[in-house]
């Protein structure tokens, strides 16, 4: 099948540009006339022909009722909304896979698990630091292992692989 | 009969979608519009404007997954099912079969009573 020239594909991208497409779906609806246009080519029409169809087919009318069904089907329902976090509504219409929606849903525990940690670092420091005796630095240190490694997700993640990696009886 | 613009076709469109996508396991927007052509022969085409909302409904509700591409130098959305995805597909078209059964008993002319 013949492939379109980058200049082809420039003007498919031009075009939905001008008419304002919301940029969630420009790449793929790009893709999609691309796709109608090397069809169009393949069953015989003229470069500028088939060009000329498939543009005149996404035409403003056409892309405003892709922008419309668009808002209308992804907004969130109102019971949605009464669920939904600031990070929802933040990311309504946006990628949610690319890993800023996870990262700053798990924000807060992670902020939790740094102050933890770092409260009991500072203050078994202050006690090491302070306290004569192996014996006390020993049940400091071991206080200081279990936080770690009970209370934080870093912790008990890497509990859970050491226990997949070298199962116990 | 054209079927593109009707009431029907806009509450069937998940079914359509994770059910072509129960098939064939991967594919991109315009391949899902031919696929849908091709098997009704040309009686069901969906336009890009109805596509691509419920595609990206899904995926706001997991129950697909995307993976971008490069294709002749543009960047080519494919979809697969979640396996929530899966167990939607499966249930949504159970569900059309059902609707389908109650429509027929309720359109249905009532058998004639017969004199016997």
């Amino acid at each position: 099948m013949e492939k379109l020239t980058p200049r082809q594909i420039t003007s498919l991208h031009d075009h939905l540009l001008r008419l304002g497409l919301a940029p969630a779906l420009v790449d793929e609806l790009l893709d999609h006339l691309a796709c109608e246009l090397e069809q169009r080519l393949q069953e015989g029409l003229s470069p500028e022909t088939a060009l000329n169809q498939t543009l005149s087919e996404a035409d403003g009318g056409a892309v405003r009722h892709l922008q419309e069904t668009y808002r209308r089907e992804l907004t969130l329902s109102d019971a949605e909304l009464e669920q939904a976090s600031l990070d929802d509504i933040v990311f309504q219409f946006r990628n949610k896979a690319y890993g800023a929606y996870d990262l700053r849903r798990s924000y807060p525990q992670a902020l939790r698990e740094s102050i933890l940690l770092g409260v009991s670092l500072f203050v078994s420091f202050l006690f090491l630091i302070q306290t004569p005796g192996p014996a006390t630095r020993l049940t400091l240190l071991s206080l200081l292992i279990w936080t770690v490694f009970t209370q934080t997700h870093l912790g008990r993640s890497s509990v859970r692989a050491l226990r997949n990696a070298w199962p116990l009886p | 009969m054209e079927l593109a613009g009707t009431d029907f076709l806009r509450g069937t469109l998940k079914t359509i979608v994770l059910n072509l996508l129960a098939d064939r396991r991967r594919m991109y927007g315009y391949e899902i519009t031919q696929a849908v052509k091709e098997k009704t022969k040309g009686d069901l085409v969906l336009t890009f404007g109805a596509l691509y909302p419920v595609l990206h409904k899904l995926e706001q509700e997991g129950l697909v997954l995307t993976e971008s591409e490069e294709v002749d130098g543009r960047l080519r959305k494919y979809y697969s099912l979640t396996p929530t995805g899966s167990e939607t597909a499966i249930q949504k078209f159970a569900e059309f079969e059902h609707f389908i059964t109650v429509m027929r008993t309720l359109l249905q002319p009532p058998p004639q009573p017969s004199i016997g």
